[in-house]
């Protein structure tokens, strides 16, 4: 895909300055300041270039997207679904719908010795973990998605004939693509977050447990490196999400969706 | 074709800050016989009932008193006899204009490449030959409703039911599409009921004219409409047609101002 010019000017030029001036900030604030805990930009990059070279973190990096990978696929699958059902009855709207305003808003954290008790020191805690921040936002947003189905285009499918099903599979589940997208967004960012509190917290694995080495070894630079590695898995599967977003969801007029 | 006999519906409207909960008769007694192959025009001011009529004729609504036959048959939901043109068009805004115009018969399972095939026939013939895959985004207005206009004929319904389907166009292309349904009408007579509150288009395009007012909804008179067919848009020259003019908008305007007493009347605090 070719980058047009007007483009270029006003959506990438601004964001790579920002970018750029950014980082020279916090490189000479942290020169200035000269403390402990509080690395150079220039320290953190090749931190993050000597781990790479070291090897040991690609393994890491490998098991958390792992977890991330497996927990998102269950919050999407459970979520999605669970939010249609809700949007299109309201009879299990109403049922859940206590339990899930007490889940959307409980600090996932809580319940994680629930899911050490239960899964034990494994991946599925973590994995579970990941799902518990994803799932119930994904739930609220998808029930509401469907629920904003113009009401006109019900109508339609009524009056041509539609069955129960047809108006689920051709009405409301592709006039809700779109929103589902952006909460697939937000969850993405939101199952990152379940991810790395989960390595740190409950099992000793991945890119979540080599920050607390460092940070046990008092190594700002190393945690800062590994924290910056998560931010780039965060961007690259948003990135992926919105790939596929623009591909489904082309017919949405005059939205340009952001990478 | 189509039997309305006793035809009555209320609602419970909410209490506001002006006024009290109140029952409003939204069709008091309607009668109305349409015969195969009429087109019917049914002209009110707003809020008399007009598109409630349509919507209990297509089966989306029901009826607290009296019934409404179809070909004998007392309706009790949608069909595939009636289809629907809608104001707002109801188009589906991810579909391109072959697979909205082809929906009904995606919902009856005929098969792709048959329901397309009519599908494209129907294209031409509502003028939007080349634009099979553009969406809906992509349409003017008057298109829209073209695809509107070609979706309904798709499923070759006995009866067409068109709830103001030009009121959100601009003038220029309201009269364009009334000319465009004149012509497809002679190609293939339905019967058609068409709500409106343009009274050129209650004449110009009807055999008869159903006036209804409002609060409640009321049949107040039927016009025939003596004009021959095919017909153009000479007949707005004759004089009957003035005449006709004449009175439907005696009558509208008498029931608007009426309706204005009442909600003045509402008013005093």
């Amino acid at each position: 895909m070719l980058i047009n010019r007007s483009e270029l000017r006003s959506k990438h030029v601004p964001y790579i300055l920002s970018l750029v001036v950014g980082l020279a900030l916090l490189e000479i604030f942290a020169r200035i300041l000269d403390v402990p805990y509080f690395p150079t930009v220039s320290g953190v990059f090749s931190r993050l270039m000597s781990l790479f070279a070291e090897g040991g973190i690609v393994i890491d990096l490998f098991r958390s997207l792992q977890s991330l990978f497996l927990g998102f696929l269950i919050a999407s699958i459970l979520g999605i679904t669970i939010g249609i059902l809700c949007g299109r009855y309201q009879l299990i709207e109403h049922v859940l719908r206590p339990y899930i305003n007490t889940m959307v808003t409980a600090p996932s954290i809580l319940f994680v010795p629930i899911y050490f008790a239960v899964f034990g020191l494994s991946r599925w805690a973590i994995v579970a973990l990941i799902v518990d921040y994803a799932v119930f936002f994904l739930i609220v947003s998808t029930t509401t998605a469907v629920q904003s189905v113009d009401r006109e285009l019900v109508e339609m499918s009524k009056v041509f004939g539609a069955s129960e099903r047809q108006r689920m599979r051709l009405i409301l589940l592709p006039s809700s693509t779109p929103l589902i997208f952006s909460a697939l967004r937000i969850a993405l960012t939101r199952a990152v977050k379940g991810m790395i509190n989960g390595e740190l917290l409950i099992a000793v694995v991945g890119l979540g447990a080599r920050s607390k080495g460092f940070a046990r070894a008092f190594d700002a630079e190393g945690v800062f490196a590994v924290a910056t590695l998560v931010v780039g898995v965060a961007l690259v599967s948003g990135a992926l999400l919105s790939f596929v977003d623009g591909r489904v969801n082309n017919w949405v007029p005059n939205i340009r969706r952001k990478g | 074709m189509i039997r309305i006999e006793n035809a009555s519906k209320s609602f419970q409207k909410a209490a506001t800050r002006k006024q009290p909960a109140a029952r409003v008769d939204v069709l008091d007694q309607i009668n109305i016989d349409i015969k195969e192959n009429e087109f019917v025009t049914i002209v009110g001011p707003s809020g008399c009932g007009k598109t409630t009529l349509l919507r209990a004729i297509a089966g989306l609504t029901g009826l607290d008193f009296g019934e409404i036959k179809v070909a004998g048959e007392l309706v009790t939901g949608p069909s595939p006899d009636r289809a629907m043109v809608f104001q707002t068009f109801a188009l589906m805004p991810w579909a391109s204009v072959l697979r909205n115009v082809a929906f009904g018969l995606e919902l009856r399972g005929v098969d792709k490449s048959e329901r397309e095939e009519i599908a494209r026939g129907l294209i031409v013939k509502v003028g939007l030959k080349g634009f099979e895959n553009s969406l809906p985004s992509e349409l003017s207005g008057g298109m829209k409703q073209r695809v509107g206009l070609a979706r309904a004929l798709a499923v070759n319904p006995k009866i067409l039911l068109m709830d103001e389907p030009f009121g959100g166009l601009d003038e220029q292309t309201k009269r364009l599409m009334q000319e465009e349904l004149l012509r497809l009408w002679e190609l293939e007579r339905k019967t058609v009921v068409f709500v409106t509150h343009s009274l050129d288009e209650a004449i110009l395009l009807a055999d008869r004219c159903v006036l209804m007012s409002a609060r409640p909804g009321r049949v107040s008179e039927i016009l025939d409409i003596p004009f021959g067919r095919p017909r153009t848009r000479d007949v707005e020259r004759d004089l009957t047609y003035v005449d006709i003019k004449q009175k439907i908008w005696e009558h509208l305007r008498a029931s608007q101002i009426e309706e204005l007493t009442l909600q003045s009347e509402g008013n005093v605090d």
